[in-house]
């Protein structure tokens, strides 16, 4: 199972999905266009933890992070 | 007659005061257990996130260590959502301070993990919007020097 966690105001909202599944495959990729084009930013990390910013859909991610748009405190 | 009329009204409206004072309290401490839940869940993120070593630092003072990936200076972020950055020297003193966070009311969790990502993969672009801020280095007061007096 893949994941993409989405911050929010309840902490994290995670969405599951099988990646073998194609139509949940697409339903993951459509939510990363979604997120991203509303300002979020997408990291995913490698086997040795280091996170990277990805600004397209990885289909072979098992876990995406998504956070809103940075901005000046 | 009206006296007793006047007393079973008074107990009667202290009855539900009382009542409501009870659901105002009920009410407080769900609002105080989801708020925890809402912590709890954005540190619980973060420690996915950090690197062994920035865990074990997180654990011991509820701040860690990042290195920005164009510069290669150290920051240290600490445990709150706001005003949290510090640039630190070779000696971890505070050098600078900058302010960015993500938009939205994120949980303190949430916003440390995301400055650390944004340091550590975007370090100019993160530092571009931020607002630097003075960072006060604790000075050694009067009464900390040592006297010269001879007693």
């Amino acid at each position: 199972m893949a994941t993409q966690i989405v911050m929010d105001q309840s902490g994290d909202t995670r969405h599951c999905f099988n990646p073998d599944d194609t139509e949940a495959l697409s339903k993951a990729e459509e939510r990363f266009k979604s997120l991203t084009s509303v300002g979020f930013t997408a990291a995913v990390r490698d086997a040795a933890g280091k996170a990277t910013v990805t600004r397209s859909f990885d289909p072979t991610a098992e876990e995406t992070l998504f956070f809103p748009r940075l901005v000046g405190g | 007659m009206f006296a007793q009329r006047l007393i079973s009204a008074t107990r009667h409206l202290w009855r539900s005061l009382a009542e409501c004072s009870r659901k105002v309290q009920d009410l407080r401490e769900r609002l105080g257990t989801v708020e925890d839940i809402r912590e709890a869940r954005g540190i619980s993120l973060l420690r996915e996130w950090l690197s062994p070593e920035q865990s074990v630092q997180f654990d011991a003072s509820k701040c860690f260590d990042v290195v920005g990936c164009d510069s290669g200076r150290r920051y240290r972020i600490r445990h709150a959502t706001g005003t949290n950055v510090h640039e630190i020297d070779d000696a971890g003193r505070p050098v600078m301070g900058w302010c960015f966070v993500p938009s939205g009311h994120l949980v303190a969790g949430d916003v440390m993990l995301a400055q650390k990502i944004a340091l550590e993969t975007n370090e100019r672009a993160a530092l571009a919007l931020a607002n630097r801020f003075p960072v006060q280095v604790p000075r050694r007061t009067y009464s900390d020097a040592p006297s010269r007096r001879a007693n």
